[in-house]
């Protein structure tokens, strides 16, 4: 022990007053599984915290082993009793254990220091940087912002993914579900649209918040390096609920995720949260509830299993002047089996938010990253947030893709097909390989505008579809040094103007100039 | 479904019909239903009931050293009024880890004055646990 500790607990003696309130107690009957039956606790409410007292019957110096506190969360009022979930060791917790009521419902620490942290679901450091000095608790259960408090999205999200930006565009307010099979890359389009947020000016920045549930510690760790090398880290905040945590605090983290990101969203940011994923937190609200011997339907999940998803993604909002007009975007994640998006969680999820990426493993076996499926992803919301330049160079994208979509089937004709047909088929290709991207390369709004704006005025046609993608990253390169000022009008003004056209013609003729090589086929 | 029953039982004496009519009440009905299997079921459950209450009615005054009884008693007398107790018929238990002062628990109601406590409350304070 230091002296300043000493000198600590010297003044505490000093200042001693002894005070002895009353507590409402109950005491443990069963425990397993992560799941407590107490016995009292009569006055408890729902979602209330307890804490288990430890000390009991063992001697002060046990006490003094620095051992945090061992909450329980109560989701259960029975008859006699409540049965409650404990976050965090089960093995802390024995029968005829003492329970503290606190009268407190679970709340989580929220502030500018969780910035560039690593949570835990209840809002505690893992990262060891640290105990947070100055936070404030918000609820993790709040009513979602009612219809007045709210207004209809009008400000672009842009993800940096030429193929989300241009066809499904996002809005700051709106839930975007990202859906696939595992390993097609749905977390890769939320690090990526996280990554981009940098391409944003400091004060117009979202706060992004990373929830990572049920994942393997290792993708976690992955994604912090990659987010602190992006300097994304700093305007990042992670909450991590890992595979190897209880499924309360998996089914919890979720929920303080946007608690967190209430925090910012009330005092007029915009929040971007990606729930990384929802499956597995349905998965783990299912254990918990038939733990609590709650009755099981459709697959064994819990008959509110909808509501859990629905509470939290009407979460979202983007709220009026008057509320300060800050938003929080969602972008939960789910993850489908053998592609099939019509099972249980799904469904439920598609229903709740306002449009849904579909990621494909045959897209993404062929090549094409992100293997994003065009014709079936929507998004409800976002066009009304679109800026006028995007909007002008990607007018008639999906209609072109969906036309070489069909088309495609009659490639290997290649030779007997006429020549309207070859012509869309061959523009098809290129347009393919234009949307391709490289995860972690998040590609700046105006850049996009200009690449896409090549692409629709045939300017990869003499180009080999096998170049595209190379030809695509000299004009990037060429754009970026020659042409800054033609890419930051296209930025500010969010248009593509007759003088920004003439601007751009020009450099794309330029460049086919300086670059004649690339063009012969 | 012999804890409902059991349960049921429990109430009916609870409120006040005597414990040998009820049990026949109960045992024409379950003669009626066909479920006099249950009988032996429903008894074990009405124990486990009786212990249980018998638990949250116990009130347990928790001691240092056995000298300190009087004096924990007259100092817990507030508490034990608010819970219509009268300090003589406690529960007394011995428990040295409390250092010294007192500890009450019973009843949902927990009290505790014990320099185990204060001194716990102090180190964690001073070293911000």
């Amino acid at each position: 022990m230091d002296a300043s500790t000493v000198e600590k607990i010297i003044k505490e003696i000093e200042h001693f007053a002894p005070s002895h309130e009353s507590q409402h107690v109950g005491r443990v009957t069963s425990v397993g599984d992560g799941v407590v039956a107490i016995d009292g606790l009569s006055k408890a409410v729902m979602s209330e915290i307890v804490i288990f007292e430890e000390g009991k019957g063992k001697k002060l110096a046990e006490g003094m082993q620095g051992q945090s506190e061992l909450y329980g969360l109560i989701l259960n009022l029975e008859e006699d009793g409540v049965r409650a979930t404990i976050l965090g060791d089960t093995a802390r917790v024995n029968e005829g254990m003492t329970v503290k009521s606190t009268g407190k419902i679970l709340s989580v620490p929220s502030g500018e220091e969780l910035l560039g942290r690593v949570v835990n679901a209840l809002g505690e450091p893992i990262d060891g940087k640290g105990p947070f000095k100055e936070t404030t608790m918000m609820p993790v259960e709040r009513q979602a912002a009612g219809v007045i408090d709210r207004k209809s999205v009008s400000v672009p999200l842009q993800t940096g993914i030429k193929a989300i930006d241009s066809m499904i565009p996002i809005g700051r307010g709106q839930r975007e579900l990202i859906i696939g099979d595992r390993g097609t890359g749905k977390t890769t389009v939320a690090v990526d649209t996280i990554i981009n947020q940098r391409n944003e000016p400091k004060d117009n920045r979202p706060i992004c918040i990373y929830v990572a549930i049920g994942q393997k510690e290792s993708k976690t760790a992955r994604i912090v390096e990659q987010l602190r090398r992006e300097r994304a880290l700093e305007y990042t905040i992670i909450v991590d609920a890992p595979a190897s945590a209880p499924a309360a605090l998996q089914f919890l983290a979720p929920f303080s995720g946007v608690a967190i990101g209430e925090y910012f969203m009330d005092r007029g940011y915009d929040v971007l949260i990606v729930y990384d994923d929802l499956s597995k937190q349905a998965v783990a609200y299912r254990e918990l509830s038939l733990l609590l011997r709650r009755p099981p339907g459709r697959e064994a999940y819990p008959g509110d299993i909808f509501y859990l998803h629905s509470r939290l993604l009407e979460r979202a909002a983007c709220l009026s002047k008057e509320k300060g007009g800050g938003s929080i975007t969602g972008l939960p994640i789910i993850e489908t089996q053998e592609g099939d998006v019509s099972g249980y969680i799904p469904t439920n999820v598609i229903s709740i938010t306002d449009g849904q990426i579909f990621l494909i493993a045959e897209l993404f076996n062929k090549g094409v990253r992100p293997a994003i499926d065009v014709g079936i992803s929507v998004s409800r919301v976002g066009s009304s947030a679109q800026t006028k330049a995007m909007k002008s160079v990607a007018g008639g994208l999906k209609l072109e893709l969906a036309q070489f979509r069909e088309l495609e089937a009659f490639m290997q004709f290649a030779q007997d097909l006429d020549k309207v047909t070859a012509d869309r088929i061959a523009s098809g290709q290129r347009m393919v390989e234009v949307l391709k991207q490289k995860n972690g390369a998040p590609i700046p709004i105006e850049m996009q505008v200009a690449i896409l704006y090549a692409a629709s005025h045939k300017f990869f046609a003499d180009v080999l579809v096998a170049k595209v993608t190379a030809v695509e990253a000299e004009l990037v390169e060429y754009l970026d040094g020659q042409h800054p000022k033609t890419l930051a009008a296209i930025k500010k003004t969010g248009t593509v103007s007759e003088d920004l056209k003439k601007d751009l013609n020009r450099a794309l003729e330029e460049f086919t100039l300086a670059h004649k090589e690339l063009f012969s086929q | 479904m012999e804890h409902a029953y059991a349960q049921a039982l429990w109430k009916m004496i609870g409120n006040g019909m005597k414990a040998k009519e009820a049990v026949h009440a109960l045992h024409e009905m379950l003669l009626r239903l066909g479920r006099v299997s249950l009988l032996p079921k429903i008894g074990r459950a009405l124990v486990s009931i009786a212990m249980r209450d018998e638990g949250r009615s116990d009130v347990v005054l928790s001691i240092a050293r056995e000298k300190d009884e009087s004096r924990a008693k007259k100092e817990a007398e507030e508490f034990l009024s608010e819970m219509h107790l009268d300090p003589k018929g406690v529960t007394v238990h011995v428990d040295d880890t409390l250092i010294g002062g007192w500890r009450v628990e019973g009843r949902e109601r927990l009290v505790d004055a014990s320099f185990k406590k204060y001194l716990l409350e102090m180190y964690n304070r001073a070293t911000g646990i």
